[in-house]
Formats: C-alpha cells, sequence, structure tokens
C-alpha cells in the first residue's frame, strides 16, 4: 500500500515537473515577442502602404504620338502679343517647353543661347516656351537675359504641349522642325550638345532634300542610342 | 556531361535574360519613334502618395522611386472636406540640394511622411478629405508640374498580432512534460497484471 502510494506521489511530481516547465517557458516567451519586435518586426508594412516604386516598373510615361507636321498654336510673347508659331514659319525650329520652377530646363538655357547663336545663319531658331506663370517668367528671363523669342503661357501652353503628343506634361522636352514644319525629333528631358547636334545635322540633311523623314526619324533614334551607349554607367 | 548541359543552359538563360533587360532599360528616343514606352515613370508611379489617421493627426506618406525625388517647399495640405481645419504640415529635414537659380533646397528621395493636425466641426458627417500638392523631378533631367491629389485618409489599421518566434526551450519542456506523463504511467502501471477477460 506504501509502495503504491510512493508511486502516486513520484508520478504526480513529474507530472507537475512538466507542467511548471511549460509555464515558464510560456511566461518567458513576452520577453522574446518583444525583442523580436525591436529587430525583426520593423520591417512590417502598415496595411494599405504603397509598395516601393522603382525605375523598373512596367508603368512608363506614354510615348509622345509625335505629329508629322507641327500643330498650329498661338501664345503670348514677352511683350504680351499673341503670337502664332507661324510666325517662325520658314525656319528650322527648337522649341523648347519648359517652366522656371524646373532645375533641368534651367540647366539647359546656356545650350539653347550657344545653339540659337550658333545655328542662326542656318536659318534655325530657338522658340522657348514657357509654360509658367507671366510675371515669373518675364523676371526670369530679365535676369538671365534669355536672347531667343520666348512664348508664355499656362493652359493654352500645355494644350500645344498635348497638340505634339506630349499627354503627360513633363519638362522640359525640345521639338526639332525642319523649315517645312515637319517635326523631326521631340526630345524629352534636358538635352545636351551631342543629342542636339546630332537632330540638327538630320535636319540639315532634310532641308537639303538629302533624305526623307523617315530615315531622319530613324538615323536620330540610332544616333542617340549610340551616345547613350557611350555615357559611362 | 549533365553539368556542362546546366552550365550552358543557365549562360543561355543569363544571356537572354541580360538581353531582355537592356532592352526594356532604353527610352523611347533611342529605340526608335514609334516605339511604345518611355523610360520616365508616370508621375503617379515616381512619387506614390498615400494618407491615413491616426488619432487627431493625418500621415500623408510618399513612397520616392530611385534617382526621383521631391522638394520639401513644394508640398502643401490643405483640407477639402467641409468643417475640417488642418494645421501646417510637419516635414522631417531633407537633403539639402544647391540649386544655381533657387539656392539651397531642401528634397526628399525614397520616402518621406508628413504629419498634419486636424480638427472635425462636422461631427463625421462627411468623409474626411484632404488635398496635397507636390512636385518632384528625376535625377536624369526631367521634372514634374506640381500634382495635386484629393485623398481620403483611411483609418489606421489596429496593430497586426505579435509574430512570436517559438522559445528555445519550449521543445524540450513538451518533451519533458511528455516523458513525465509516461513515466507516470510505467510508474502506476508497475506491478499490475491486465485484467483480461478469459478467451
Amino acid at each position: 500500500m506504501n509502495r503504491q502510494w510512493l508511486r502516486i506521489t513520484g508520478a504526480a511530481l513529474l507530472v507537475g515537473l512538466g507542467i511548471w516547465a511549460g509555464a515558464w517557458v510560456h511566461s518567458t516567451r513576452g520577453t522574446a515577442t518583444s525583442h523580436l519586435a525591436k529587430s525583426d518586426l520593423r520591417i512590417a508594412v502598415p496595411a494599405g502602404e504603397a509598395s516601393p516604386p522603382s525605375s523598373s516598373d512596367e508603368d512608363s510615361l506614354p510615348p509622345p504620338k509625335i505629329p508629322d507636321l507641327l500643330p498650329q498654336f498661338s501664345l503670348q510673347d514677352r511683350a504680351g502679343k499673341t503670337t502664332p508659331i507661324t510666325a517662325f514659319a520658314g525656319k528650322s525650329l527648337i522649341i523648347n517647353f519648359w517652366a522656371t520652377w524646373c532645375a533641368p530646363c534651367r540647366s539647359e538655357i546656356p545650350l539653347l543661347e550657344a545653339l540659337h547663336a550658333e545655328w542662326a545663319g542656318r536659318d534655325v531658331s530657338v522658340v522657348g516656351i514657357a509654360v509658367d506663370h507671366r510675371d515669373k517668367v518675364l523676371e526670369f528671363a530679365d535676369r538671365f537675359k534669355i536672347g531667343y523669342p520666348l512664348l508664355i503661357g499656362e493652359q493654352d501652353a500645355l494644350d500645344a504641349a498635348t497638340a505634339l503628343g506630349v499627354e503627360t506634361p513633363v519638362f522640359p522636352f525640345t521639338v526639332f522642325t525642319d523649315r517645312r514644319g515637319d517635326v523631326v525629333a521631340l526630345f524629352v528631358g534636358q538635352l545636351h550638345r551631342p543629342q542636339a547636334e546630332l537632330i540638327l545635322s538630320e535636319v540639315q540633311n532634310l532641308n537639303r532634300g538629302l533624305e526623307q523623314l523617315p530615315a531622319a526619324r530613324q538615323a536620330i533614334a540610332e544616333g542617340l542610342h549610340a551616345l547613350q551607349a557611350k555615357q559611362p554607367g | 556531361m549533365k553539368i556542362s548541359t546546366l552550365a550552358y543552359l543557365a549562360a543561355c538563360l543569363a544571356l537572354t535574360g541580360g538581353l531582355a533587360s537592356s532592352v526594356i532599360a532604353k527610352p523611347w528616343w533611342m529605340r526608335g519613334i514609334e516605339s511604345k514606352d518611355s523610360d520616365f515613370l508616370p508621375p503617379d508611379a515616381a512619387f506614390r502618395v498615400s494618407a491615413r489617421t491616426e488619432g487627431n493627426v493625418v500621415r500623408v506618406r510618399w513612397v520616392i522611386a530611385d534617382k526621383y525625388y521631391l522638394y520639401r517647399q513644394k508640398i502643401d495640405i490643405k483640407a477639402e472636406s467641409p468643417d475640417l481645419v488642418v494645421a501646417a504640415p510637419v516635414l522631417p529635414k531633407g537633403r539639402l540640394n544647391n540649386d544655381a537659380y533657387l539656392g539651397a533646397q531642401e528634397i526628399y528621395r525614397q520616402q518621406v511622411e508628413a504629419t498634419v493636425a486636424y480638427t472635425r466641426y462636422d461631427g463625421g458627417a462627411h468623409p474626411l478629405q484632404i488635398k496635397v500638392t507636390y512636385q518632384g523631378c528625376a535625377e536624369a533631367g526631367l521634372c514634374y508640374p506640381p500634382i495635386t491629389k484629393v485623398l481620403f485618409p483611411e483609418q489606421a489599421a489596429a496593430p497586426p498580432p505579435a509574430v512570436t518566434a517559438p522559445h528555445p526551450w519550449e521543445g524540450v519542456a513538451i518533451l519533458a512534460g511528455g516523458f513525465g506523463f509516461l513515466l507516470a504511467g510505467l510508474l502506476l502501471r508497475k506491478g499490475r497484471k491486465l485484467d483480461l477477460p478469459a478467451a
């Protein structure tokens, strides 16, 4: 009888030991969780949060549906006179859409000034189209002594951009036409001299009748590709 | 033989992937005038904005694509729904970017969160709406015009239940408990005969 009670007591002790061990482990789990909260759980993203976008996203700006001919539009010049773009007819144009708040737009203005001066003898003119508040543009143009013609507008200038196929407005972008008004190229982003000279040489080929518009566009696309390949990185 | 075949296949796959990615990475104007896409992101992909409420503040968060940035000075948040008053947004300090025309400008890359305290005087009759304005650029030399959006801030969801890792002693404790039950059974059974029915 005594031996049987001894067995029962021993068994009860063993069961109790197991229960105590489980309870002890459970009580220490809170510490483990708070430790995790400080380290591993910091990567938790709140519900409904946007996932980080990257340049590899498949969605990208829709390419401009570039018209073959320069569309007609009119905007005010620096003096406030409504000026149609046809006022520059007969010249090859470098039509640069820009805004005063746009840093890359401001950065390319010296290049545009230089191109306007260098190509003036070959009937090429730069026309700046400022999509901005008129007073800001005038103040900026005076301060930086912009010498090429400027047209200024807000919604009407955006409409001109849309007519050129740029439906999502981004700045700067530059349209190149030949002297007949054919749109030879539309360059989105800050323009640099090698790209500008490549396009202008094709414009000259068109003006001289040395090639047709599709061939010029193809040569520009390939030339820009080659220039990009030369860039470091 | 098998290893060399696998190596060949892997090389082919790598080459194909490399070519595909190089084509995707090129901007539209480098792939010809008729190409279907460009290398610049649309503004909503470059700057993803979301808003949620937490108590009496709205948190507006922008997630900014790599190589794109937002100007601190161009961020503005206003009340849109009736009888809503919002305070001036509180923004973290940005990185200084020197601009020859505008001077030192603070910019944000990767992400930024603005906090705006608000008070409602409509008793919750209207859905909470705020109007956010922001403007940014791509490092590659392109800027987006100021973007204005009306947002309906979501109420912050309850925090998800804490994920707990198993304690290293948990397995040992379960085994110890099981072993204890086994021993207890053996101790109690010792000396006892099974009372089986006679065949």
